[in-house]
This record gives structure tokens, C-alpha cells and sequence, in this order.
């Protein structure tokens, strides 16, 4: 189950020296003008290329200290750091330069973050499985030792003194006896002509010595994001560019049998109806002709093999293969106890719809894209367009919500996903023009990655409850599955803890009592404090219930949640506080941790609690937020994240808050009403009926 | 295959004259008078800030303020808002300085961020309407802005605080 993990960790540093001046002309720092095919938005201050908001703007040096692919500085000692994975909230375009910062003892007030296009030089960056400061935090604390022990060997030099005689501070080099200081600007042109050392040889600082990592520094990309200029992979604008959408078959699988384009013609806008891999492309000049257009279009489809196909029956199928397992499991153990626990096909909805910008030309192309995968929508392209790889450029976009889907892996079903960068490929290279391919909602529901329906069935010995048999049910219909926010981690947390909690009840013991007794010690400090701090044992009113749950995403990320919830009949189940208990190793930015728990929750209530993807003759049944609903905010509890402090090397945290709050949940409506629930999402009806 | 384009088809829509106020700018567009004013602003006059979400109004992605009340930018077709001033994220503020964008800077509110100009927009109008408003005030007003990320607790006390420090706008 762990293979992404394996694939994706690797130390990726490869510390390449570009020596002398001639090589770096022509490099240019955010704020310059740069190639023809530039994406820029009117009216904005900011390209894409972000910056510190208060950081006066660089001009284009003479020379750059550039020792490895992650970071280069100026003569006017801004340091620009590259950032080789995708932002989509989680904070990794702070993060990773905090990392970089740290080691190199930059003034942070310094420090210019650059979004690192497409390219294996900066190893693998696919931002998922919560894997981007897990993977970078040594590779990155060591391109910054580096620069900095080539700054200071150029101080010294510079000086004719011992490097052992000089220690850097706050973007200086300080000769300890003299006290003489050169800025890390003054240093550049000396410190390209340093021996680049090895990074596995370069001194790291102690953790305690850290003054960067572990702070709340504000969010590099807060000020653009508040103004509105932050550039999303939607609102790039390239000169020339024309806006599509397409027409696809709504039966997964299915083809076009014939389409006329007369009326989508039509429409004021429109400029090209095109025939396409994925269906009938309407190309026009604003976004809204181009819907228009499609809504005109006439086109008769080939429904094909999956015209019938049904969730219903899917489900069905899943629901008989796991009783299977209950009547033909452990016979005859007078101390038995199993269940069946099921969660339906769910969606991503990132509140951005899937976007993308080509400009395809005979011996060249750029991508703008908001992915969380640049190297593999590089292949994909390099594959589709034939041009050489080194020819194509592919940037990455501001996400306006990942969640998995931005993977663009198809993890199973029997239906090839839709690409939407090809889509925008394909059409740029058939009209000769840049084009931006927008989603709306309903295609972004439709031809979604979903996450799999899946059913557990799970069996223990009452007087064994450290053994459980769990067997597992995924779906493998034609319905196309990708990764989805914690992916498995979700129904196997649901069905486990839910299932700890009827071995608890069931021995007539507290439920997190009953659970410690299981967990390691680390795991047990983690759900000890989610337990104090939730006053877990404390009374509550009529009619309201607390349940608890933990669990260890990967194994490497230990959350306990506490749900405090009350369910009425005339008020319906509403949650009321969730307190949240994390370990993840050593913290980068402590703030963005808590954040990354509350969002992980209110994730992870919506899937407990809200909409579901249901499919009948072959097409999905919702298409947007009415009919696929989200928590929103009057159905928000407060959430309290409490940090256990730990030295270990940091683990991830995107992830990791949404597998224990629907088992919480689940549990929290056990203790209140004494109805168990195994399904999700949790529907009022499943409350009162037996 | 490839539809040709032709020109003897007759346009179905009428196009007209359309007086826009954005901002403080004045801009005269020949356009659909039903074209939606989000696809107007972002894909005519270039102002991103205002994002697509769901384009049937229930998310609040594309709220923008019309004579300082919220409206969904996404099913207000261009002719409604003739003459009236709109302003957008873009023009809340000079700087990116109005009370509530420091407030949500201050609280570290934005995950990925997308909808967040609507929903910064959404809470000035109810700042301006009610200075000091309850949680259940602001639950009630907020709830029909919706954000994937689960912002919503921030969003809860950056607008606690901007009331808190007083909302001049």
C-alpha cells in the first residue's frame, strides 16, 4: 500500500557548481521582463513569480552566487530560493525556503521565493503523501549549509584568515577576532570561485541553535492572496489567448457518434468547434462564449460498455463480498466479534476546478498548470506533442485546492481519466493560439479521479482485541479512482477505531482506556494529550456524546481527535469541538501544523457527513456544491491542535488530520444515542433506523 | 474533424453598450448585456482577483461588492449592475491595508487562498452592516461562502478582530 512512499523518497541533492559570470547572464531575478510568451495578468503588480510584498525589487545583477539548483544570491545579497514543490495551502512555498534560511543563516527580510518549473534537476516533485518536508528537510538544510560554508571560505579568503575565525549571523560573515562583517552581497563574486564541499560532509546546526524553523513566519504568498494578485493556475493570461471548454461524453468511456456545429457557431465569441481526443472543444474569446457554445452544441454520443453501469450495483457487489467474509470467518469462537464498515465513492472539489494553459508552437510549447505533478504532466506532454522534453516548459501555477487530485494519477478504475492538459494541448497545437481549458463544476464532478468506494470487514477475538482481522474491498469498476486526501487511511481509520470502539463497549471499558493499552508509547503520549486537553471522562448534557480515535497516517504521523457532538431529532447532529492531538516530528512552522489539522478536519467532517458520488447509467449523478454539499461555516466546530513536542525528523502534515474525525464522530454518536454507524457519509436517516 | 466557421449564421444574442463603474474606472463594454459580471471582469477587463467556483451562485467564490452589498458576480448578468459602482478585491484597498485584509494576514487565514477574496469581500459588507457582529451573526452571514480548505475558524476570529479594532472603510 505504501508505494508512493517508496518511490518518492529519495535524497535528491545534487549539488551542480556554474562557475564564473558569462553563464549566468541572461538568469533574471522576479520583477524582469522575460521571454515573449511571458504569462502575465492586466492590471497586476505581481507576475507569477511572487515575492516578499515589502522587499524592494532587484536589479538584474552582474553577478550570482548560484551553488546549487535551490538557491542563488546577488551582489545586493537577496536570496532567492527555488521551490521544487507545488503550494495548494499547505504552505510549502514558506516552509521549504525556511528550511533553506535556517542553515544558511539568511535575514530572512531577504529571501525571495521563485516556483521551480518542471525539471528532474530538483528530483522528484510530485507534491503528495504529505512527503514535501519529509523529503526536502535534509537535502534543503544542506544546499543552505553549503552556500553557507562557500560564503564563509570566501570571507576568509577575502581577509587572508582561517575560516575557523569567521561564523555567519543574519546574512553576514563575521571574523570573530576583528569583528570585521561582509554582507553575503558582498561575498557573491568571491564565493562562486570556492570548492563547492560535498553537502553529505557540510556541519548542520544543532536544533537548538535554530532561529527560523519552528517559528510562525507569515506566509509568503498571504499579501498577494488578500489583494486578490496571486496568480491561480485560472488567471494566467498570455497574449493571444483564447478560452475553451469541451463537451464530453457524460457515460464514462463513451464516444461522439456526431455533432453540428452550427449553433455553437453562433454565439458571439465563438471561434473554433473542434473535435478533440476527449470530445468537441469550443474555443472562443471570452470563457463565458465558450460555455454558451457548448450549451448550443448538438452532439449524439456513443454511450459504449458502461451505459448501465451502476454505484448502486457496485456497492452491492462490495456489500456482498465482505458478508461473505462474516459467514465464513471465524466460526466457532465464542468470543467473536466482527463487523462491516463502508465508505462511498467521494470527490475532491477543490474550490478551483481543473485549468490549463498551452501555447503549443512547431518546435516548442509552454504549460501553465496548477499541479501538483510538473514531471509527469512534462511526460505527458513530451509524449503527446513528440517535441523533445528539453523544448517544452512547463510552469507551475498557484493550486487552488490539491487534495490529491492535482496527482493526476489514475490509481483504478477501467476508464482513462480525462487529461485536461492534453485537452489544452492538443486544441492549442490544432488553432495555432494559446488557449486556456477551464473546468466548471460539473465537468470538475464529473470527470473527477474519485476516491474509491470501499468496504472493510473486520473480526476479533473479545479476549484479543491487539489481534484484528481486517480484509479490504475497493471498487474496480470503470469508474476512474485517483488519490484523494489521506486516501486509504480514511475508510482503514474509520473501520479500525469505530471497530476498537465495539471491543471497548463490548468488554464494558472506556473507550480510551481500552485504546491506550494498545498504542506505543509515542502513539499513547499523542492520545493522551488529545484526552486531557478534550476533559475526556467530564459529564456531558442530554443527548450529547464524545467519541475518540487516532491514528497513524503511514505510520509516520500520530493524531488523536476528540469530537465532542450532540444529535436531536429537531436539530439534527451537529459537532461542537474537536480537539486535535499531534506528533509529526520536528515542526517547521508551528501555525501552519494547527492549520493544516483544521483544515484536515473539516475535510474529514464533510466526508463524514456530506455528500457522496452516486453513478446510474454510466454517469455521475451530482454536479455541483447543491448536490455534493461541504461543511460550511455555520456547521463548524472549534478545533483545538495541541503540538507534542518531539525532536524526531519531521514527518508530513497535510494529510494526517482527516482519518481520525469520521471513527471520532462515529464514536461520539455511539456514546450519545447508542446507534453504531458504519457507512460514510453518516446520513440523519442512518440515526433512528435500525 | 473540424466545424467550419462561418459568417452567414446570424448572432443569437443582441450586443449592446455596456457602462461599467469597476474600481473607480469607467469601462464601456460591447458586450452581451447577459454575460455574467465575473466572466466580464475577469476575462475582459483582466481583474483575476474574482474567481469561478461553482457559477451557479451557491459558493460565494466570486462575491464581489455592488454599491457595498455582496452579490454573486457569477449569475449577475452585466446589464443589472449599469451604472453602480462594483468593486472587486482589487479595489478594496490601495495597498492590500483595508482592516479585515490585515486581519486576514494577521490570523493566517488562507490555506490555497481561492476563496478567499469572496470571502474577505463578504465580511466587509457585513462589517459595514453590523460593526459588531456575534459568532452566530457571522456564521449566519458567512455560511453561504464556502472553502474546501476548512478555513473557516480563522475566518471566524479574522473578523472578530478587524470588528474588534474597528472597521473604517
Amino acid at each position: 500500500m505504501n508505494t508512493k512512499h517508496e518511490i518518492n523518497r529519495r535524497d535528491f541533492l545534487e549539488v551542480s557548481f556554474i562557475t564564473g559570470m558569462g553563464l549566468v547572464i541572461g538568469i533574471c531575478l522576479g520583477g524582469c521582463e522575460e521571454a515573449p510568451t511571458k504569462a502575465t495578468v492586466p492590471t497586476k503588480t505581481s507576475a507569477p513569480t511572487m515575492s516578499l510584498s515589502d522587499t524592494p525589487e532587484p536589479t538584474l545583477s552582474p553577478a550570482l552566487f548560484e551553488p546549487n539548483v535551490f538557491l542563488m544570491i546577488d551582489h545586493r545579497g537577496f536570496v532567492t530560493i527555488k521551490v521544487p514543490r507545488s503550494e495548494m495551502g499547505q504552505g510549502v512555498r514558506t516552509a521549504l525556503p525556511m528550511i533553506v534560511a535556517e542553515e544558511l543563516e539568511a535575514d530572512w527580510s531577504t529571501i525571495r521565493v521563485e516556483q521551480a518549473h518542471a525539471d528532474r534537476k530538483y528530483g522528484d516533485q510530485q507534491t503528495g503523501g504529505s512527503l514535501s518536508v519529509m523529503d526536502t528537510y535534509m537535502p534543503l538544510r544542506r544546499a543552505g549549509a553549503v552556500a553557507r560554508e562557500m560564503l564563509i571560505a570566501a570571507a576568509a579568503n577575502v581577509w587572508g584568515v582561517d575560516v575557523a575565525e569567521c561564523y555567519v549571523r543574519n546574512g553576514s560573515v563575521i571574523h570573530r577576532q576583528s569583528e570585521r562583517r561582509l554582507a553575503y552581497g558582498e561575498l557573491v563574486e568571491e564565493a562562486v570561485n570556492m570548492p563547492v564541499p560535498r553537502s553529505s560532509e557540510v556541519s548542520l546546526k544543532d536544533p537548538k541553535d535554530f532561529s527560523i524553523i519552528g517559528t510562525n513566519i507569515g506566509r509568503v504568498d498571504n499579501p498577494e492572496i488578500v489583494s486578490g494578485s496571486a496568480v491561480f493556475g485560472s488567471d494566467v493570461r498570455v497574449p493571444g489567448m483564447l478560452y475553451s471548454v469541451v463537451a464530453r461524453c457524460p457515460v464514462f468511456g463513451g464516444s461522439i457518434t456526431r455533432f453540428d456545429a452550427k449553433n455553437a457557431e453562433a454565439i458571439k465569441g465563438v471561434r473554433h468547434v473542434i473535435e478533440i481526443d476527449s470530445g468537441v472543444a469550443i474555443v472562443a474569446e471570452t470563457t463565458w462564449a465558450a460555455i454558451q457554445g457548448r450549451e448550443a452544441l448538438e452532439i449524439t454520443w456513443e454511450e459504449g460498455r458502461n451505459a448501465d453501469l451502476s454505484s448502486a450495483a457496485i456497492e452491492q457487489e462490495l456489500a456482498d463480498r465482505a458478508s461473505q467474509q462474516v459467514t465464513t470467518g471465524e466460526a466457532g469462537t465464542s468470543q467473536l466479534i466482527e463487523s462491516i464498515y463502508a465508505m462511498a465513492y467521494m470527490a475532491h472539489v477543490p474550490m478551483e476546478p481543473m485549468n490549463c494553459v498551452a501555447d503549443v508552437r512547431k518546435d516548442q510549447c509552454e504549460i501553465w498548470v496548477p499541479t501538483q505533478n510538473p514531471q509527469e504532466v512534462l511526460s505527458r506532454v513530451t509524449r503527446f506533442t513528440q517535441l523533445p522534453s528539453d523544448s517544452i516548459k512547463v510552469n507551475v501555477t498557484l493550486i487552488g485546492g490539491g487534495f490529491g487530485r492535482r496527482l493526476e494519477i489514475l490509481k483504478g478504475g477501467r476508464t482513462p481519466p480525462v487529461d485536461y492538459v492534453i485537452e489544452a494541448v492538443q486544441i492549442s497545437s490544432i488553432i495555432n493560439a494559446p488557449v486556456q481549458v477551464f473546468w466548471t463544476r460539473d465537468d470538475d464532478l464529473r470527470y473527477d479521479l474519485f476516491h474509491p468506494m470501499s468496504y472493510h470487514h473486520l473480526s476479533a477475538s473479545l479476549d484479543q482485541p491487539e489481534r484484528v482481522r481486517v480484509h479490504a474491498y475497493e471498487a474496480t469498476a470503470a469508474i476512474p479512482t485517483g488519490y484523494w486526501r489521506a486516501v486509504e487511511n480514511v475508510p482503514e481509520a474509520f473501520a479500525y477505531e469505530c471497530f476498537l470502539d465495539e471491543m471497548a463497549w463490548a468488554r464494558g471499558e472506556d473507550p480510551y482506556q481500552f485504546r491506550r493499552e494498545l498504542l506505543p508509547d509515542r502513539s499513547k503520549a499523542v492520545l493522551d494529550v488529545a484526552a486531557k486537553e478534550a476533559s475526556w471522562g467530564t459529564p456531558l448534557p442530554e443527548g450529547w456524546g464524545r467519541g475518540i480515535a487516532f491514528h497513524s497516517t503511514w505510520g509516520v504521523t500520530h493524531v488523536a481527535q476528540v469530537a465532542d457532538l450532540s444529535v436531536t431529532s429537531e436539530g439534527g447532529l451537529r459537532v461542537h469541538r474537536v480537539v486535535c492531538a499531534i506528533d509529526c516530528g520536528t515542526v517547521i512552522h508551528p501555525d501552519m501544523v494547527k492549520a493544516q489539522m483544521e483544515g484536515g478536519v473539516v475535510f474529514g467532517l464533510s466526508a463524514a457527513l456530506k455528500g457522496e458520488i452516486t453513478v446510474e447509467n454510466g454517469c455521475v449523478q451530482q454536479s455541483n456544491f447543491h448536490d455534493y454539499p461541504i461543511l460550511q461555516m455555520d456547521e463548524m466546530p472549534l478545533i483545538d491542535v495541541y503540538i507534542v513536542p518531539s525532536d524526531a525528523s519531521p514527518t508530513g502534515v497535510g494529510e494526517m488530520g482527516v482519518p481520525p474525525i469520521a471513527p471520532a464522530v462515529a464514536n461520539a454518536i455511539f456514546a450519545a444515542i447508542g446507534k453504531r454507524v458504519r457507512r460514510l457519509p453518516i446520513r440523519m436517516e442512518d440515526l433512528y433506523n435500525d | 474533424m473540424m466545424g467550419q466557421k462561418s459568417g452567414s449564421f446570424l448572432r443569437r444574442m443582441e450586443m449592446a453598450s455596456i457602462a461599467l463603474h469597476v474600481n473607480g474606472e469607467k469601462h464601456t463594454l460591447d458586450i452581451d448585456p447577459d454575460v455574467p459580471l465575473l466572466w466580464a471582469l475577469r476575462d475582459l477587463l483582466g481583474a483575476t482577483g474574482t474567481k469561478y467556483s461553482c457559477g451557479i451562485g451557491v459558493c460565494g467564490s466570486c462575491t464581489v461588492l455592488l454599491d457595498g452589498r455582496p452579490i454573486r458576480s457569477c449569475i449577475t448578468p452585466v446589464s443589472a449592475v449599469q451604472g453602480q459602482e462594483v468593486i472587486t478585491i482589487e479595489g478594496l484597498s490601495k495597498n492590500g491595508d483595508h482592516p479585515l485584509q490585515k486581519a486576514w494576514i494577521e490570523e493566517e487565514v488562507a490555506q490555497c487562498g481561492y476563496c478567499q477574496p469572496g470571502q474577505i469581500l463578504t465580511a466587509v459588507a457585513l462589517l459595514n452592516m453590523n460593526p459588531n457582529p456575534t459568532d452566530a451573526e457571522i456564521d449566519a452571514w458567512m455560511s453561504g461562502n464556502l472553502c474546501r480548505c476548512g478555513t473557516y475558524q480563522r475566518i471566524r476570529q479574522a473578523i472578530k478582530r478587524a470588528s474588534a479594532e474597528g472597521v473604517r472603510t
